[in-house]
């Protein structure tokens, strides 16, 4: 039976675990130029010389300190769990920011290998790293790789599997401090080794008294259960109080100082300076991107050309898909009338086939481009500084330039982004973001408001829903904003080096979203299409368009039948538009219904996958409050418009004048 | 005679030459010496690598009162307006051999 072996990689956000991640399990996890992108941790097994390794990804943190969600995700998992090593990605063309920590990994007194990492990013700023100097300064192995092209990975494996046999000795470095800080941290191990023998178990003794100096959050609240635990905490409080009377700051500050005054000095022991760093075309790039006044230009060019191209290439492809494919189900459908009853090939060819066909030249053609441009902005590294340029529009909400990150997600799919708002540092912001990230039009929104108003009526009066849906949002966030108590947070993000994006590896991302839309999506599709075909032979659908017709036609102005696709939607909201067009012929609407439709679309409840998300994440009462809200806010909206574009002539003018 | 004294507001408070990051221009260097704020934000900062006594340089401003972009041990990091006017640092003169 083969050996098992159990590693974690950890390290600081945007170091290139995820590719890592990849390149040792084959798997497709979603990597990206952008700090805070893997928030859950991702598993994978490797078969490597006759061991059978598990590998974890843990989330990227700056720290091991319970500032935020995915700090407690990866410290616990690490001191709790105890995998048999860590590797420790470190960022070679940052390597003083990462050694610190190193240094937290090394006072958890794991056991760990480092994998000095894009050591190609630090030729091109002038950097090498000596690892073998840093190995002896740390005590365990360095391993240089460039995780993106695959080089020294073997390696990485081959010093794993030596430190997991034994044949390498980890002899780490023990992390001390200035004398006034080590005889308190003394003092108090003592203390922690005394009262506290079973916490002691779990985590090294050293580690607790420099968290409790440091008054961390969670090892305070987790003391706070054990019978000697008040005890020891008040002790803690006085040794921490005494500490920042000397100096004059918080503990944790005065320790963080230290700690990287020692990172620091490693760090500059080990490094030498090549060349002169010459200004690169990245900086270049990044200069007119941040720019005061052309960086909104170019935000602005991006965000318009991606939506013209997602409109100019799929409506080309979904019109030449559309008859390819009308002409396969005409046959398809009498061949099986040769040998089936017709209620049976009714059910087939407009369920069945008629959900696979609507799937593939209504929703594919759409989102198969809009995920490979946003493959292309995550690898770059554009988003951090399209987050920078809205930092200060996204205060004006009680958020920040970070939000800006979980939103762009939103128009691929809001359920990644209602996770991804996790990189907000308080409950408040991840919730007050994951409320604007719904009412971001999603892929499949984009499929309604681009298959529909865009082809239709025309891609000026698609831009104009897109820019009402922002100033909806700016407005809605401002409320909200208010509305909600508590302090907003200020912004500290790290700004990553743009990156050359690999064909590669958009392809792959591009190709993992597309099948989890697939998989997901399709079946629901298929099964929404039998479902719409058989209510539509029992008669029933008559009821529900019966009453919901003061609603749909009185209040919306819209066909009654609309209000199927509206019931369906939840499921999926293509499906609303593919159930229309089984319904009833698209191009028979008027364009105002047409706008008030996707309208409705774009704003009314989330669909099953983001409440749950939601519900995850915030609880059912949070979850609920936010579908309420939307729905509300969709047919409030959608009424006022359908009133206005009927009575305004000028506005009317300008989306029936296509 | 206090009142005669003309110069930046924040220079009077701290009388030895202490400005905030946002009063440094683009390109200008200084030394961290402290910052102000509550005890998450003064952590945050910390574990960010922005302690005190290390060297920042302003990379970028944002337009109006935007985010401040500065370099800290290597690394690139955006400060908003409001966390950027809470730190505190001693101006290095001389950009060039700071």
């Amino acid at each position: 039976m083969a050996k098992q072996l159990r590693i974690a990689l950890a390290g600081n956000a945007n170091v290139g675990k995820s590719v890592l991640f990849n390149q040792l399990t084959g798997l497709n996890q979603i990597v990206g130029n952008w700090p805070g992108k893997t928030v859950e941790r991702a598993e994978g097994t490797l078969h490597y010389k006759g061991y059978k390794i598990r590998i974890i990804d843990l989330p990227g943190i700056y720290s091991l300190s319970t500032f935020s969600m995915e700090e407690i995700i990866s410290r616990d998992y690490i001191a709790v769990e105890k995998p048999d090593i860590i590797v420790n990605v470190v960022d070679a063309s940052a390597l003083e920011r990462n050694l610190y920590f190193t240094l937290q990994l090394l006072e958890l007194e794991a056991p760990i290998i480092v994998d000095l990492n894009q050591v190609d990013c630090a030729a091109k700023k002038g950097v090498r790293i000596d690892a073998e100097k840093l190995s002896i300064a740390l005590g365990v192995p360095v391993v240089p790789t460039v995780a993106i092209t695959g080089s020294g990975i073997a390696e990485l494996l081959s010093t794993v599997i030596a430190v997991a046999k034994g044949d390498k000795k980890l002899e780490p470095l023990k992390v001390s401090y200035g004398r006034e800080i080590e005889e308190k941290v003394h003092a108090l191990e003592k203390i922690v080794k005394a009262k506290l023998p079973q916490i002691c178990k779990v985590y090294p003794a050293r580690w607790v008294a420099i968290k409790l100096l440091e008054r961390d959050a969670d090892v305070t609240e987790k003391l706070k259960n054990y019978e000697n635990g008040r005890e020891v905490l008040d002790y803690a409080e006085k040794t921490a109080s005494e500490l920042e009377k000397i100096h004059g700051e918080p503990s944790p500050v005065i320790i963080a100082s230290e700690r990287y005054s020692l990172a620091s000095k490693i760090a500059k022991d080990v490094t030498e300076f090549e060349a002169p760093p010459r200004i690169s075309l990245e900086q270049k790039l990044d200069a007119v991107t941040t720019h005061k006044i052309l960086g909104y230009l170019v935000l602005a060019g991006v965000l318009a050309s991606i939506f013209t191209l997602i409109f100019a290439g799929g409506s080309l492809i979904s019109a030449g898909l559309e008859s390819l494919l009308l002409n396969f189900s005409l046959w398809v459908e009498q061949w099986f009338s040769l040998f089936l009853p017709q209620i049976v090939v009714n059910i087939f060819s407009k369920g069945v086939l008629g959900g696979i066909i609507a799937g593939i030249t209504i929703a594919l053609p759409y989102i198969v481009p809009f995920y490979i441009l946003l493959a292309l902005l995550e690898d770059s590294g554009y988003l951090p500084r399209a987050a920078f340029l809205m930092d200060n529009l996204m205060h004006k909400m009680g958020l920040h330039g970070k939000a800006f990150l979980p939103l762009m997600l939103g128009y691929g799919c809001n359920v990644p982004a209602c996770i991804g708002c996790r990189i907000m540092e308080t409950e408040r912001e991840r919730f007050l973001a994951a409320f604007v990230v719904t009412l971001i039009p999603c892929a499949a929104r984009t499929v309604v408001i681009l298959g529909l108003v865009g082809r239709y009526v025309g891609l000026h009066a698609a831009l104009a829903l897109y820019a009402f849906d922002l100033i909806l949002i700016f407005a809605l966030g401002r409320i909200a904003f208010k509305v909600l108590p508590g302090e907003p947070v200020g912004l500290i993000m790290e700004m990553p080096l743009y990156k050359r994006p690999l064909i590669k590896n958009i392809a792959l991302k591009t190709w993992s979203r597309t099948r989890d839309f697939i998989y997901i999506a399709f079946p629901i599709i298929i099964i929404g299409s039998i479902l719409l075909e058989a209510l539509r032979l029992s008669g029933f659908v008559n009821y529900i368009v019966e009453a919901s017709n003061p609603l749909m036609s009185g209040w919306l102005g819209l066909p009654a039948v609309a209000s199927i696709p509206l019931i369906f939607g939840v499921l999926r909201k293509e499906l609303t538009l593919i159930m229309l067009s089984e319904l009833i012929p698209l191009d028979s609407l008027t364009p105002v219904q047409m706008v008030v439709f996707s309208l409705v679309i774009m704003l009314y409840i989330p669909c099953v996958a983001t409440i749950a998300t939601c519900k995850r994440e915030f609880g059912w009462k949070k979850a609920l409050g936010i579908a309420l809200v939307d729905i509300a806010l969709a047919l409030f909206i959608g009424g006022i418009a359908y009133r206005i574009l009927s009575l305004n002539a000028s506005l009317s003018f300008f989306f029936l004048e296509a | 005679m206090q009142f005669r004294h003309r110069g930046k507001k924040s220079e009077i408070e701290n009388g030895n030459n202490v400005v905030s990051i946002i009063s440094l221009k683009e390109g200008e260097k200084g030394i961290v010496s402290h910052a102000v704020g509550g005890f998450g934000l003064l952590r945050r900062l910390a574990e960010m690598g922005l302690t005190p006594g290390v060297e920042v340089k302003v990379l970028r401003k944002g337009l109006f009162s935007g985010p401040v972009e500065i370099e800290v041990r290597g690394v690139a990091l955006a400060l908003g307006h409001g966390v950027a006017s809470k730190v505190f640092v001693k101006p290095l003169k001389d950009a060039s051999n700071g």
